[in-house]
């Protein structure tokens, strides 16, 4: 195959508004001593050749092409531009293509998928985009446009942070985040970057697929952490301070070992309990132990709060708090001593959602079955294709001993078997990016896939 | 689908080289002088090179277009050629001379089509929406207002009383006499080449969407054929207007225009190629179709009420970039990616 060696040349989209600094990104890309050539098509008019560069003015020509029950709408100006940049004898090392700031990204990103010529000759690297972090408020609630560059990008660079105040900073990096789960941040100024931020950075490769950030694909869970405790037969306190909320859930369940397939299981039964109704427990009250008993410690309104609990079974148990314990000052103590936990986790809290455009990760351990999730993902992108910007994913599928491995764009997708799974625990990652996404309707879809 | 015949095959190969010639570069345009006595080839990085059509010397290295040329066309008196590029420019040469007789502006930055019409004294330019008419020397005549998109091709009628645009729409024809578009041919996706059946009596398209339109031009009727593997960007005409013949695929694809035309007709589908096919060229006044294949096979068929037939095959070492037959029809110009360009012999059948 030619994966062992790229002959492909690679492709970098460059997206953002007017003003948030794609030009000077760009000069920056071809003054800089990379010893790359470098092709660039901008949305300006002209051709203009810089040293051994080569820079491109491009109309913008979308048009919409419907193969059978696929539709997409593709830049055909590109395909026309690359083609014949790819029959010159002296090849380029490397293409970027620069969108007019009101583009929406999904056309340039669906042109490397349709025409075999573009197939064969190039690669799409990466969508990176150019936040302008003073100005991009102006636009981010009402403009689809500002949205879906946001969504599409494999990286975003929060260009101008010179001009905004720390904790307005903070605030949009959250926002993106809920926004684009999947994306690389980067805070710049003057679009300073590390050349190797941007280019080469393997977005939709399907080899990088399994480079997920893991964080991003964990589900969002009903609680923010746990521990876990080697508890011996005996009388235990859970000791809370005065916090930023008046009561905290919390469940203390068995865990068969250390392993992690153990601890998977037990998260599972976490996140079962906690969808249970909460009993109320006050200060010196009992705290229930194991599966289906979701407690609501209620705090006094001063001082220390003291709940109990009696193990009988000694083992490994672990605790799961919906606040994290240190903003309560938590700790577990036997007899008069505090113990620490062999082992914590935070998890990612489930916020709210208010935005429209948002990414949807999903974890689930099992395998596949891969007719049920065609079928599935079928029809999910037959109807909510144009909504879905983006998807990867690394799965388990029944029957095979390798990971299979996906990326798409809108209805555009491509996947194939990657490493074999070998000891590893065999378990499904699955990320959308995209508009008005139902995140249980996804889950439920997904789960329906599981092999009976 | 049926398979071809190894029977059929003559004893002795008729495809037989007569000489060789390297441009090292990329050739983008190939083209006989109508007198066949010139092979014009031009190269993707500029240059274009007149080689003498009998023996292979070099006769003139023309400049083309600072960063690249796009085409060329020959005038019927094969004392002209025409070229256009990425310097905006159009540009008429002296063949003899080898020296520049005019240079006009495209109207764009890449001038990427160009068409002499066959009878009467018009060239046409295409570069990007910009629509230009001139004279055969290269007076501007006419511009016209821009068209909706890029156009793909330009393409003369047999008679030079019309030639026809391609663009993402659809077919647009015009009277070189008049401003005003004469009919438009609308189609909902991006066409990318086009070409007269040389009676005049269909234009077929090759489009983006993996489709082939067979337009009736006198009544504007729409035959879509669909199935193609790839964008269809081969299409060739045999002389007698019976026989198109299709890339868009590994497959060259031969539709039966006879009797009612090819709708609802199957299609020969020739297989012999690996690759996909890159270029097909009927002769000029004979039933032989050459096809030239990504994978740098040429293959020469016969095409006729019987299946098909490989007459001939030939493999070059890059994909084929051009094919050419000469005014007789007795020899092919045939252009690899590579720079090689081999002028051979195809005996009479």
């Amino acid at each position: 195959m030619m994966n062992a060696v790229e002959e492909r040349v690679p492709v970098t989209v460059l997206t953002g508004f007017l003003g948030s600094g794609k030009t000077t990104l760009l000069n920056r890309i071809l003054t800089e001593n990379h010893g790359k050539k470098i092709a660039v098509i901008e949305n300006e008019f002209g051709e203009v050749g810089i040293d051994n560069d080569l820079v491109i003015g491009a109309e913008e020509e979308i048009f919409e092409m419907n193969n059978g029950c696929i539709c997409c709408t593709v830049r055909g100006d590109l395909i026309r531009i690359l083609g014949h940049l790819m029959k010159r004898r002296d090849k380029f090392d490397y293409i970027m293509v620069e969108t007019t700031g009101m583009a929406d990204p999904g056309p340039v990103a669906q042109t490397f998928y349709v025409d075999d010529d573009m197939q064969q000759k190039l690669h799409l690297d990466a969508i990176v985009t150019l936040v302008d972090a003073k100005h991009i408020w102006e636009h981010i609630d009402d403009s689809d446009e500002a949205k879906e560059q946001v969504a599409f990008a494999d990286v975003i660079l929060l260009n101008k942070i010179d001009l905004v105040a720390p904790a307005d900073l903070e605030k949009l990096e959250a926002r993106i985040k809920s926004m684009n789960s999947m994306a690389k941040i980067y805070r710049t100024r003057d679009a300073v970057v590390e050349m190797d931020n941007i280019l080469n950075v393997g977005g939709f490769n399907l080899d990088r697929a399994m480079e997920i950030d893991p964080k991003f694909m964990e589900p969002e869970y009903p609680f923010e952490w746990s521990g876990i405790y080697q508890l011996s037969a005996g009388t235990y306190n859970w000791v809370m301070g005065e916090g930023p909320d008046p009561a905290m859930g919390a469940a203390l369940l068995p865990l068969a070992n250390m392993g992690l397939a153990a601890q998977e299981a037990t998260l599972m039964d976490a996140v079962l309990t906690f969808s249970e109704d909460e009993q109320a427990l006050a200060g010196g009250d009992t705290m229930r132990l194991g599966k289906g008993q979701h407690n609501q410690l209620v705090l006094k309104e001063n001082g220390e709060t003291v709940f109990q609990f009696t193990i009988q079974q000694p083992g490994y148990y672990m605790l799961f708090t919906e606040h994290h314990p240190d903003e309560f000052a938590a700790r577990l103590s036997a007899a008069d001593s505090a113990l620490a936990p062999l082992e914590e986790r935070e998890y990612k809290p489930d916020h709210e959602h208010d935005e429209e455009v948002t990414s949807v990760g999903i974890t689930l351990a099992g395998d596949l079955d891969l007719e049920q999730l065609n079928g599935w993902l079928g029809t999910l992108l037959r109807e909510q294709g144009q909504d879905i910007f983006r998807m990867k994913g690394v799965l388990s599928v029944r029957g095979w001993d390798e990971r299979f491995v996906f990326q798409g764009v809108h209805m555009l997708f491509d996947g194939r078997p990657d490493r074999p799974w070998g000891d590893d625990l065999r378990h499904n990652k699955m990320i959308f990016i995209g508009r008005n996404l139902d995140r249980a309707a996804l889950e439920n879809g997904f789960r329906d896939c599981l092999a009976a | 689908m049926r398979q071809r015949k190894r029977k059929s095959r003559p004893a002795q190969p008729p495809l037989k080289a007569i000489w060789r010639a390297t441009i090292d570069d990329h050739p983008i345009g190939l083209a006989w002088s109508p007198d066949s006595k010139i092979v014009a080839v031009a190269g993707v990085s500029g240059p274009i090179m007149l080689f003498n059509g009998a023996d292979g010397a070099l006769q003139h290295r023309l400049p083309g277009h600072a960063f690249d040329t796009m085409a060329i066309a020959w005038r019927k008196d094969s004392q002209r050629l025409a070229s256009v590029g990425q310097d905006g420019k159009a540009r008429i040469w002296d063949a003899q001379t080898g020296t520049q007789k005019a240079e006009m502006d495209g109207g764009a930055s890449w001038v990427e089509r160009v068409a002499f019409s066959p009878v009467g004294d018009w060239l046409v330019s295409a570069a990007g929406r910009k629509l230009r008419l001139w004279n055969s020397s290269g007076e501007l005549i006419r511009e016209y207002p821009d068209a909706n998109s890029t156009i793909t091709d330009v393409k003369w009628r047999y008679d030079g009383k019309q030639f026809a645009i391609s663009a993402y729409n659809g077919v647009v024809l015009y009277d070189p006499a008049e401003p005003e578009p004469l009919r438009r041919f609308e189609w909902q996706g991006s066409t990318l080449t086009l070409e007269w059946s040389p009676d005049g009596k269909y234009i077929a398209t090759g489009d983006q969407d993996s489709t082939v339109h067979f337009w009736i031009t006198d009544t504007g009727q729409d035959l879509q054929m669909w199935g193609y593997q790839t964008k269809v960007l081969e299409l060739a005409w045999s002389f007698n207007s019976r026989y198109l013949a299709t890339g868009g695929g590994t497959h060259v694809v031969i539709w039966d225009c006879s009797g009612k035309g090819p709708e609802n007709t199957r299609p020969a589908m020739l297989e012999g190629h690996q690759g996909l096919i890159k270029h097909l060229k009927f002769q000029r006044q004979g039933m032989l179709l050459a096809s030239g294949g990504k994978e740098g096979m040429l293959g020469i068929w016969k095409v006729g009420k019987k299946t098909p037939a490989l007459l001939a095959d030939a493999v070059f070492k890059a994909p084929i970039a051009s094919l050419a037959w000469s005014k007789d029809d007795r020899r092919i110009a045939v252009a690899d990616e590579s720079g090689t360009l081999s002028i051979a012999a195809v005996q009479r059948v």
